[in-house]
């Protein structure tokens, strides 16, 4: 691949993708609950990206913190009792 | 437009309790002397396997997640069965293209290393010029963490990341959904 073919292949798809990237910047700001909140149209890319990484970030927090809480849940679960069977036939 | 992504997920979620029931019955009926923090990854994990294949591969991160899942051998129990055999190949096919996509983009970042510093020399001439250069600057750092994130995105291009991004979020808050309301119900028997 000379490195002329591939600058003008690439400004070719710059042009294609940029709109492209402004709707899913868009539909990303959707998700987004900061940004929805504050109600504001004016967020750069930038800031929308650092958004999205701070979501994805506390997301995965969240998981981590709900499998923690699952499992100890569960190692108590070993009582005599019609509710633990109830939880013991569902999950284990 | 709303609509579509409410049935999506509605969907999404049935599949996920399906598989994520199965695998838990998988993790913790196996052993039953586990410590805290063994249960915890296991029940992580079989979310996480569970989302994924609940995806039935129609995205690259839900791949992923099960490659890299394939790669320990005491998760293949959890991942047959959840994702059935098919995955195996994609796996290897997938394997060979990553591979392939390393290779070639190492060689490329060798040319581009030497285009950056031909780049470099040229002053930036307007005030606004240099605005976007650091514009450009900051997006390019922050869709480099947001390849870190998003399972799967050292291998994608930019464009791909963002779109894998949106799709993971969506799955994300699924997977949070379900796991909030069995802790509840679990809590409440309790």
């Amino acid at each position: 691949m000379s490195s002329r073919r591939s600058g003008e292949s690439s400004s070719e798809t710059l042009k294609i993708t940029d709109a492209q990237i402004v709707q899913l910047l868009s539909k990303l700001k959707q998700l987004l609950p900061e940004i929805r909140n504050r109600r504001s149209n004016k967020a750069s890319a930038s800031k929308v990206l650092q958004e999205t990484c701070n979501y994805v970030r506390s997301l995965h927090r969240e998981v981590d913190d709900l499998s923690d809480r699952l499992s100890q849940l569960l190692s108590t679960v070993d009582a005599e009792s019609p509710e633990a069977s109830v939880i013991r036939s569902l999950i284990m | 437009m709303q609509e579509t992504i409410m049935h999506n997920s509605r969907e999404l979620k049935k599949e996920f309790i399906k598989k994520w029931v199965q695998g838990l019955h998988i993790c913790c009926s196996s052993k039953k002397q586990m410590n805290l923090l063994e249960r915890k990854n296991k029940i992580k994990l079989s979310a996480d396997i569970a989302l994924a294949s609940a995806k039935n591969s129609t995205t690259c991160w839900s791949k992923a997640i099960i490659s890299k899942a394939e790669k320990d051998e005491q998760n293949m129990i959890l991942v047959n069965n959840l994702s059935g055999s098919g995955s195996k190949f994609m796996c290897a096919h997938q394997k060979v293209s990553c591979h392939k996509r390393i290779t070639s983009k190492k060689i490329l970042k060798k040319s581009y290393g030497f285009r950056k510093k031909m780049k470099k020399m040229e002053p930036c001439d307007h005030g606004s010029n240099l605005a976007t250069c650091i514009a450009k600057r900051l997006v390019k750092k922050r869709t480099q963490v947001l390849k870190r994130l998003v399972p799967g995105g050292e291998f994608m291009d930019e464009f791909s990341v963002i779109k894998e991004a949106l799709d993971y979020i969506l799955s994300l808050r699924v997977q949070v959904d379900v796991m909030k309301n069995l802790v509840n119900a679990t809590t409440i028997l309790n």
